[in-house]
């Protein structure tokens, strides 16, 4: 079913009937795209930007992909755009790339909150990071991963995940919630 | 200390524009509003013609109302020009200010008089009825139909009043019941008048107008001959009142606009020619021409009175036909009073009248302040015409006669000088010499110039009072437009709302009915693309449709703020209010204030409980961006697993997205 359209043409106000969120998932959990090896625990001390670093190589170290700094640049070129900081506590950068078929994440808990460079009013808890293949039969994809994600990582998974002690705890955790 | 994340407390105050929820009526109820005013002369228009012309007024009075057709072709073409038309609107844009304020102020003049012309005879029919009644029931009271008249009238202007600071649905509402009561009325009058036909047999009227030195007035006799038939005319035109008010109800005619449109005008056409029409024939075949004059002031009583049948039960008769009378009387009272607040709303959005004459009623949200003024016109008509309807009657031409005279040239005019394409057009155009002729319009304007001069001449009364009325609104409307224009250079028309807020978005909530929700995101006044697709596609008998736009204020900790909208909010929501109105599609507009505009219109649809969020295309944002933040902060904030779908309109693009 075609849920997504994108038409430079007359536009049709007929649109494919809406599916529900279940059915549009089904199959994409966020535990499944989340490894230990890219989960991380920063330091104190560091700032969004270090974060951002230190997780990029990860996702990319564990993908196998050795030019981690095109993926970083796009992703802090992202960043510059409108915020991916939400009021929960959850950062979520993202970008879509070229070169890649499946979806690319990792997730660095921060056990003491650091500021959004963007929006100094708020913390951020929890920095979800993930790269998505840059083409339009998988921006619905893109989009239903940024929608699950908000939606996983509200307030209570988020202190218990600041709360946990490894990798493996926190996957647990969020795979505990998904199911 | 940062404040904590508070999820789902973006919004911090919220207001729901109640003005602005414009609710649509039916064609029906249009047409029952104009025929209040339109119908309610055959309680009236035999015996005022008959006075000035002979018997052979119901020949004059069907001619008239057969020239209703063509009349109603030319507002539906000038209404669907202008939504918010009439013939000030038309005239302004066809001929300039100038002549638009003339046109207008004769218009008001008609609508002053329409009012009480209607009050007046209302009482004088009960006046009848009481002096016909008190002696049977052993009464022998007698009422003074002048004074009575006078009093009824004012007492009927202030229920009118009262009812009309209300709002448009009560009013609408009367009309339909009015109507529904005239028809059954028409229906027994018309069933025992032919029977009474079949016993008595039937007197046509003749053809022959026969004038008196009042109904001649300063025209020369020696003219009569051919122009005799102008001048006959000119005397019924008062058949045609009320015609003016479609073009003001055409506001809030609901979609599809004019389809309803054109509905309402057959309806009105074929009802006041019914009724008005078959009456006044009925009238001078069955009354006996020793006692109508005796009725000319109640002339329905009197065909009642004329009927076969037991006494008693024609007595029966004259009180429904009175009582009945007396409600369609009323409703042209309404009628005056909605049709001239909308002509003098038209004027103070275009800055002719003083910005404090459109201030809302804090309850009802009505312009008041128009309304105590039409009504204290009214009230003064009436008191000078001392109950005399046949003054009223002979005055009452003068208005309709040159407003629609204005108004036939304006929209002739605008056919040579807008060449846009009409939704409508009046019949009678012929191509020529490689372009269109608006033969028909042109006719039309030709007669109502005729009948208008020959009118200035023989009704002394309206000649008068009319050019005097005329003259002072004029000079009152062009002093107001300076200095209201001074006042507001720059300016231009904002719709004036009445705001109810609080912190809370679940006061929308209260506003919407229907299961089926879409929430249509607003804030750029030039870029209502998406609303006009939503408008277009959605029916809003199915479907809320709520408009939004957010005030994005800094931080989270957000303070209370005044309510109340600032220029650029006004500007946004008087466009959408218009664009509503053009669809004739119930919208609920609001506005709140934020610190960020995608948790804001996240939490009111949610709030709303929608199954759609529709979006214009962004000139700051790609549309991946938007569709991207929207994704996130909808899956933050959402509380249920109901899908929605987001879409971006815009002229050539649209992208839809199920979350």
């Amino acid at each position: 079913m075609s849920w997504f359209q994108k038409k430079p043409a007359e536009p049709s106000v007929e649109s494919p009937k809406a599916a529900p969120p279940e059915r549009v998932t089904k199959g994409l959990k966020v535990a499944s795209i989340l490894t230990s090896d890219t989960i991380l625990f920063p330091a104190a001390g560091q700032d969004k930007a270090a974060v951002l670093l230190a997780l990029a190589a990860a996702v990319c170290e564990k993908a196998g992909i050795s030019d981690w700094n095109s993926f970083l640049a796009k992703v802090q070129e992202r960043e510059q755009g409108i915020s991916t900081t939400l009021d929960t506590g959850l950062s979520l950068p993202h970008a879509r790339m070229d070169g890649i078929s499946n979806i690319l994440a990792g997730m660095a808990i921060l056990k003491k909150p650091i500021s959004d460079p963007k929006q100094a009013d708020l913390s951020i808890r929890v920095m979800f990071l993930f790269f998505s293949p840059n083409r339009q039969d998988a921006f619905p994809m893109h989009l239903q991963l940024l929608r699950g994600v908000s939606s996983l990582f509200q307030p209570p998974l988020i202190d218990q995940l600041t709360a946990s002690s490894s990798p493996a705890a926190a996957l647990e955790l969020v795979k505990k919630l998904e199911a | 200390m940062k404040p904590e994340p508070r999820p789902g407390r973006r919004v911090t105050e919220v207001v729901v524009l109640t003005t602005a929820m414009l609710s649509f009526i039916s064609f029906g109820r249009a047409a029952a509003i104009v025929l209040c005013d339109m119908a309610s002369t055959a309680w009236y228009i035999g015996g005022i013609v008959e006075t000035a012309i002979g018997p052979a007024a119901p020949w004059f009075i069907l001619a008239v109302l057969l020239c209703a057709a063509p009349f109603l072709a030319m507002y539906v073409e000038g209404s669907a020009m202008f939504v918010r038309g009439g013939v000030y609107k038309v005239v302004r844009h066809a001929m300039g200010g100038t002549l638009a304020k003339v046109s207008v102020s004769a218009l008001m003049f008609s609508y002053a008089l329409t009012g009480s012309i209607s009050a007046v005879s209302a009482g004088q029919y009960l006046a009848g009825l009481l002096n016909s009644a008190l002696p049977r029931l052993h009464i022998h009271w007698t009422v003074a139909p002048h004074l009575f008249s006078v009093l009824f009238a004012l007492a009927a202007v202030a229920y009118f009043w009262r009812q009309n600071v209300r709002g448009i649905e009560e009013s609408s509402d009367e009309a339909v019941r009015i109507m529904s009561l005239v028809a059954v009325m028409a229906v027994v009058i018309f069933v025992w008048s032919a029977y009474t036909i079949h016993v008595r047999g039937f007197r046509w009227p003749t053809f022959a107008p026969t004038f008196t030195s009042e109904s001649l007035g300063w025209f020369p006799p020696g003219w009569l001959g051919k122009l005799g038939v102008l001048v006959a005319f000119g005397h019924a035109f008062l058949g045609l009142s009320g015609l003016e008010t479609l073009a003001q109800v055409y506001r809030e005619m609901e979609a599809p606009k004019l389809k309803n449109l054109k509905r309402a005008a057959t309806t009105i056409f074929l009802s006041a020619l019914l009724l008005t029409g078959t009456i006044s024939f009925l009238a001078v075949g069955l009354i006996p021409d020793d006692v109508r004059l005796s009725y000319a002031n109640n002339l329905l009583s009197g065909l009642a009175m004329s009927m076969v049948g037991p006494h008693w039960a024609l007595l029966i008769l004259q009180t429904f036909v009175v009582l009945v009378g007396v409600l369609i009387l009323c409703g042209a009272v309404n009628t005056s009073i909605m049709g001239s607040n909308g002509v003098l709303n038209r004027l103070s959005e275009d800055r002719i009248l003083p910005e404090a004459l459109r201030h809302l009623h804090p309850r009802y949200g009505t312009t008041h302040r128009m309304i105590n003024l039409i009504a204290a016109m009214m009230a003064l008509t009436i008191v000078l015409c001392r109950g005399d309807v046949y003054v009223l009657g002979e005055a009452y031409a003068f208005g309709i006669i040159w407003s629609f005279a204005f108004k036939a040239a304006a929209v002739l005019v605008l056919r040579f000088k807008d060449h846009s394409k009409r939704e409508f057009k009046v019949s009678g155009n012929i191509a020529f010499w490689g372009r269109e002729w608006p033969v028909g319009l042109a006719t039309m304007f030709l007669l109502l110039l005729s009948v208008g001069f020959v009118n200035l001449l023989t009704k002394k009364i309206a000649t008068v009072s009319g050019i005097a009325f005329t003259a002072v609104f004029f000079a009152l409307f062009t002093i107001s437009e300076r200095l209201s224009r001074r006042a507001h250079a720059h300016d231009e028309h904002r719709e004036k709302f009445n705001l109810r807020s609080a912190d809370d978005l679940s006061i929308v909530r209260e506003e919407i009915e229907r299961s089926n929700r879409v929430l249509i995101a607003v804030r750029d006044p030039g870029n209502l693309y998406h609303l006009n697709k939503v408008l277009e596609t959605h029916d809003s008998e199915t479907t809320d449709m709520v408009v939004f736009t957010s005030r994005i204020r800094k931080g989270l900790g957000l303070v209370d703020e005044t309510v109340s909208m600032d220029n650029d909010e006004e500007k946004l929501f008087t466009r959408v209010i218009e664009a509503a109105e053009k669809h004739g599609k119930t919208i609920t507009p609001m506005l709140v204030v934020s610190n960020e505009p995608f948790y804001a219109i996240t939490q009111a649809a949610q709030a709303v409980g929608a199954s759609e969020v529709v979006f214009g295309v962004s000139a700051k944002l790609t549309t991946d961006a938007q569709l991207e933040r929207l994704a996130m902060t909808w899956g933050s904030l959402q509380t249920d697993k109901k899908p929605v779908r987001f879409r971006i309109l815009g002229p050539g693009v649209e992208h839809a997205v199920d979350l």
